[in-house]
């Protein structure tokens, strides 16, 4: 790949999402992590992350998503949240609340946490532990939800869904209103990485995902103001694709645990990219300069087609790693897309799975399970 | 969407508004979005940091942009309307 020579990019990053650590009590089998984890010793030490803050603000970048992983699990988090408030960049919280103390968390909103985002895997015990891993998972879900109310913390409640609670999605919403959520955030599942390994296991029908949208559609009616109700597809058996992290490297920086730069959390799927390292590299540069953020910049990498496509400004040919994932090639259109040659054959895989048995989830964990 | 002038509106909580000097604009953070608020916008959720009634905002803006109230209440109604779905403004029905 010979690209040419580059005028930095000028325009600046919105959000820097912190994956503070890879570390988590939960096993989820969608994990937006990749399939390798980093482990605690290669973990960015608090000074790094503190310098990375600044760096992130004086660039631009307005909001920290601080994630992981498990974020909590730093010890050094209200240090972080701190140095966000410093720079005023509007920090969220995004956790799986099962260990965090309310004394901590008074500890965070003192630190100046804005936002905090809770998963909850099910709306019923069993489920929610068998999908998280974790045995007990909901009612430490609940009791954390309630600290963050009576904190007076704006809550968002994260339901990941698919083919196993997809159907208690009134319920999701329910939960949602009992507990005093600002927002809920109904998100399919995206099939990446751990999603990926396991997407037979979690691929719902066309019928679970119409009557999804059917639901959403009735909550959003009778709620009005009362729940922003956010919702994201399984691009699998949308129209158009995504325009993922609102296009390679224009919205969103990604750190990971490691310090390693990337456009999006996928992104070291696709071969040939070098991610640099905040350690070694200013952010600025990283953002402006590096070949990795450059490379899917604009709209010459394109092929059709994408390249002649009147949506090309609108959803950037799709997701870069969802065409290597799917396609072997990162610079194909996206197979989401019905536009896509590839699109057909995709979908009727995805049907496949959907409409056969679901095998056993594959769960995340940090020793890779031998196959 | 009409206000009654004794409902109490102000800012929701998890939403932030500041100036950035990289952009050069006000900006309004709120959970998992950003929006780039117009100058009117600015000057209503700069007043709306604490309660205020609506009647009181509508005078407040009518004394300092001269202008009969009538008129700005009008003016800020639907942009309140808009705020108030987008969470960024709630009201508080019941006067305190």
């Amino acid at each position: 790949m010979s690209a040419p020579a580059r005028e930095p990019w000028r325009e600046p990053p919105i959000g820097l999402l912190a994956e503070l650590t890879h570390r988590c009590p939960l096993a989820c089998p969608y994990c937006s992590n990749p399939l390798e984890l980093t482990r605690r010793e290669r973990e960015l030490p608090t000074a790094s992350w503190e310098r990375v803050l600044e760096e992130a603000a004086e660039l631009g970048v307005l909001q920290l998503h601080l994630s992981g992983g498990e974020p909590t699990l730093r010890s050094d988090l209200e240090a972080i949240v701190a140095r966000a408030r410093a720079l005023e960049l509007y920090s969220n919280l995004i956790t799986a609340g099962v260990g965090v103390s309310e004394r901590r968390l008074e500890a965070l909103a003192e630190a100046g946490l804005d936002h905090v985002q809770l998963s909850v895997q099910d709306v019923d015990a069993e489920g929610c532990d068998r999908i998280g891993g974790f045995e007990g998972s909901l009612a430490r879900k609940l009791a954390f939800a309630k600290a963050v109310r009576r904190l007076g913390l704006p809550l968002t409640l994260n339901a990941v869904v698919h083919r196993h609670n997809l159907d208690r999605l009134e319920r999701f919403v329910e939960l949602a209103l009992e507990l005093g959520a600002d927002r809920l955030e109904v998100a399919h599942v995206q099939y990446y990485g751990w999603a990926l390994a396991n997407r037979a296991a979690l691929m719902p029908t066309r019928s679970q995902l119409d009557r999804s949208v059917a639901v959403v559609k009735a909550a959003r009616e009778r709620l009005g103001d009362r729940l922003l109700i956010d919702f994201v597809v399984p691009d699998y058996y949308a129209t158009h694709p995504k325009p993922c992290a609102s296009g390679w490297g224009r919205a969103v920086i990604v750190v990971a645990p490691d310090g390693r730069v990337l456009p999006c959390h996928a992104a070291h799927v696709i071969p040939g990219l070098v991610f640099p390292n905040v350690e070694e590299k200013p952010l600025r540069w990283i953002w402006q300069e590096s070949p990795a953020f450059q490379r899917f910049r604009g709209f010459d990498w394109m092929q059709e087609p994408c390249r002649s496509c009147a949506r090309r400004e609108i959803d950037f040919g799709g997701c870069r790693c969802q065409a290597m994932q799917l396609l072997g090639d990162p610079e194909a259109t996206d197979p989401a897309c019905t536009l896509s040659p590839e699109h057909a054959r995709i979908m009727a895989l995805a049907e496949a799975e959907a409409a056969a048995p679901p095998p056993a989830f594959r769960y995340r964990r940090l020793e890779p399970v031998p196959a | 969407m009409s206000f009654a002038p004794e409902d109490r509106l102000v800012v929701a909580r998890g939403v932030r508004l500041r100036f950035d000097p990289v952009r050069n604009c006000n900006v309004l953070l709120a959970p998992e979005r950003v929006l780039f608020p117009c100058p009117t916008s600015v000057e209503i959720l700069g007043r709306l940091a604490e309660p205020r009634a609506f009647r009181e905002l509508v005078e407040g803006l009518a004394a300092e942009f001269d202008a009969p109230s009538e008129e700005i209440a009008r003016d800020v109604e639907d942009l309140l309307a808009d705020l108030l779905a987008q969470r960024i403004v709630r009201v508080e029905r019941r006067p305190l």
